[in-house]
């Protein structure tokens, strides 16, 4: 299951991070994304926009296609 | 003593408002990540050390401009030690960069804040174990109200040149055998820490890497790396990181107790109605459209008119007599009255408006909306080929273009902040706005919000027509990314707004005492002489001469008289300049005497097309200065302001032409 297909509200643990561009993957894991964490869906924006998760009581906000390429459990 | 400390930590933690405390000075706080995006240098209060306050980083390692400026002062200049704030409520991710600068060896404290919002997320921190497991004091502080500056101030006094940290975590075999390898090809005479620099090396720091070349070849460095990674099995980067993280969880563990955590933050109920699916747009679009109305309808014309009556009316009558009085000549009293007055005041009458639009946008970046509203714009933006963060630049912009153009340096490719930078002219700022009001003011007096409101809007229909028409083809071959971080929302501090409201005020109101001033002193010599002499009829003046040259080109716009052409020119200078000019020109005492003259050389619909025109047409002389330094060529600047006359003679061409056809 990748972090795309959360519905809000759901919670999950990040297993890998397969992120292609390499600009974002060094930002999801400067701002706490890392393979073990907690990550929550708190909304998700209308025709495929950007998702905001929370991870270790940080809020970030990124986009489907990269949220996609995040595997969770 | 040090003597010279520099400010690093994580975006968004209180830096420039601990700057602010520790100098006394008023640099510009907000509540997003990359308020800061140049670095800027105080004194110590009463101790005449000199800070710097660099853009907040989450690494070493810049991916955007901005964090840039932090790695380029870490590597190339002499400070002596380094004050790190460090936000208690994100503790781990704030560590990482903690490691890091205590890898460079430099004396260190940690500035420990937003204990309070830790203790809300339910952590609380201990700052003298913190302290004893990192080896550097640490000190509490709150940077907002400035507690704890005191305390840090005597701790950063007490250090000495040696005391920095003998810091130093043990990567594991195949990286130490590297460090070794790679301070063994380094010169005795690199000033920066051998260790630290083979680390950043080894992790993949470009920037690094540039600067061990102008040192030594890189060649060997790059097999030692190389052969590191395959001893290794796998990334570099990774493997330091998850190190580092090791680390810090151990730390985190031994300096923070769990209490209990509230059930729903006020930031989460704040962000369920205003980021909601469906009201998120909604509710910003609404927000815009209060400032609009405060600002033209129900608050700002009002004051204006107030102020407007007061120096048509009292000052200009004081001002009179005072010039009699001194027994000042008729040509002082015409330089004065219908110069100086005239010019200045003509533009100052609309200080209300704009102070009120600053406040808004304050509000704006103060509360934590900011970064919400780029979440919101993101997938509209992605569409045109931008993303969300571009929008954080633009509204800026509709403040002033300057700090917008600088706001762009956060924008991580390269090609998606120049092209952001090209459009920002296109968004409205306040200068335009005195422009807008007296036009519609004149033309459109009961739709006048409607007006402006389509104005702002066209600005950024166009700018958001370019981007597409761009990406499409200039930015082809490069993605757009998005990432932000959303701050926790705050109560904005009435003192905070008003600083910030004032500090971006205060320009205009500098603008008008310098530019604005100098420049209706000049406007009115070139009204009053004229090839034929001295004290000549507007008519024969020079600047009648000046614009007639405009007059024809801007005829099919509907304004082509040689006045129009005229007020256009100086607006270079600064867009309200316009107004300055046409006070001046038609000798008006105040609003209503300027509004009943230009009635007679303007219609309705050539009053729009001249709004957009002005709206569009090259950006002001401070805007082209700063695309310009910021995009690093000269060459943009002369697209830029190529790209915005063309577009805002055709859009013009079109509302005139356009209207008349429909019969207007």
């Amino acid at each position: 299951m990748v972090l795309a297909d959360l519905q809000q509200g759901q919670q999950a643990v990040i297993t890998h991070l397969a992120v292609a561009n390499e600009v974002v993957k060094q930002r999801l894991i400067h701002m706490g994304m890392h393979e073990g964490e907690k990550v929550c869906v708190k909304c998700v924006m209308p025709f495929g926009g950007p998702l905001m998760v929370e991870v270790d009581g940080q809020y970030i906000c990124l986009r489907r296609k990269e949220a996609a390429c995040i595997g969770v459990k | 003593m040090p003597s010279y400390i520099a400010l690093f930590g994580n975006p968004n933690t209180g830096k420039t408002s601990l700057f602010n405390n520790l100098t006394g000075s008023y640099e510009y706080v907000g509540n997003w990540s990359g308020v800061t995006v140049e670095k800027k240098i105080g004194i110590l209060r009463q101790h005449d050390v000199p800070i710097v306050d660099l853009p907040g980083i989450y690494s070493l390692q810049p991916l955007s401009r901005d964090e840039g400026v932090a790695t380029e002062f870490l590597l190339t200049e002499s400070f002596s030690a380094i004050v790190n704030i460090v936000d208690a409520s994100q503790l781990k991710r704030n560590l990482h960069l903690t490691v890091q600068l205590l890898e460079f060896g430099k004396p260190l404290i940690i500035a420990l804040n937003m204990i309070d919002v830790a203790e809300k997320r339910g952590v609380k921190v201990d700052a003298e174990k913190l302290s004893q497991c990192i080896g550097v004091p640490v000190i509490p502080v709150i940077a907002r109200t400035g507690k704890g500056t005191e305390e840090l101030v005597r701790t950063i006094l007490s250090l000495t040149e040696q005391s920095g940290p003998s810091f130093s975590i043990d990567y594991g075999r195949a990286v130490e055998a590297a460090v070794q390898k790679i301070g063994e090809q380094l010169p005795d005479d690199v000033p920066v820490s051998k260790r630290w620099l083979a680390l950043q090396f080894l992790e993949g720091n470009e920037r690094v890497h540039a600067y061990l070349q102008t040192y030594v070849d890189v060649a060997p460095l790059r097999s030692i790396r190389d052969n590191a990674r395959q001893t290794l099995g796998h990334s570099l980067a990774e493997h330091m990181y998850e190190v580092r993280d090791q680390w810090i969880a151990n730390v985190v563990e031994t300096s923070t107790v769990a209490m209990k955590q509230k059930p729903l933050t006020l930031t989460e109920k704040i962000d369920a109605i205003v980021t909601n699916k469906y009201l998120g747009l909604p509710i910003f679009l609404l927000f815009m459209y209060i400032m609009f109305m405060l600002t033209f309808d129900w608050l700002g014309s009002p004051l204006a008119d107030l102020l407007d009556q007061f120096f048509s009316g009292p000052l200009t009558d004081w001002l009179s007599k005072l010039l009699s009085l001194i027994g000042a000549s008729p040509f002082i009293k015409e330089l004065v009255l219908s110069g100086i007055v005239s010019g200045v005041g003509g533009v100052l009458v609309f200080v209300p408006q704009i102070f009120i639009l600053f406040f808004f946008i304050s509000l704006l970046e103060d509360s934590g909306y900011m970064a919400r509203v780029a979440m919101v714009m993101d997938r509209f933006m992605e569409a045109i080929g931008l993303n969300g963060k571009a929008f954080i630049p633009m509204i800026i912009g509709f403040g002033c273009n300057v700090p917008g153009v600088m706001a762009t340096r956060t924008i991580e490719q390269p090609k998606e902040r120049l092209l952001t930078i090209l459009l920002l002219p296109f968004m409205s700022c306040s200068a335009r706005l005195p422009v807008y009001a007296l036009f519609a003011g004149t033309f459109f007096a009961k739709n006048q919000a409607i007006v402006v409101f389509f104005l702002y809007v066209l600005g950024i229909v166009v700018a958001l027509g370019l981007a597409k028409l761009f990406s499409a083809t200039l930015l082809k071959d490069e993605s757009s990314v998005f990432v932000i971080e959303l701050p926790p929302y705050r109560m904005p501090q009435a003192l905070t707004l008003w600083r910030s409201t004032w500090d971006k005020g205060k320009g205009f109101v500098r603008k008008a005492g310098t530019f604005i001033f100098g420049g209706s002193v000049a406007i009115w010599l070139l009204t009053y002489v004229g090839p034929k002499g001295i004290g000549v009829s507007m008519d024969d003046s020079f600047l009648a001469v000046i614009g007639s040259v405009l007059a024809p080109i801007l005829a099919p716009l509907g304004f082509g008289t040689w006045q129009a052409g005229a007020s256009l020119i100086t607006g270079f200078l600064a867009k309200e300049v316009v107004v300055s000019t046409m006070n001046i020109i038609y000798h008006a005492k105040d609003m209503d005497v300027l509004q009943g003259a230009i009635v007679q050389h303007f219609t309705p619909l050539s009053a729009l097309s001249f709004m957009a025109f002005v709206l569009l047409y090259t950006p002001c002389l401070a805007t082209v200065a700063t695309i310009r330094k910021e995009t690093g060529a000269r060459k943009w600047m002369f697209v830029s302001i190529g790209c915005a006359l063309t577009v805002a003679y055709t859009i013009s061409f079109l509302i005139y032409e356009g209207g008349k056809l429909l019969g207007y």
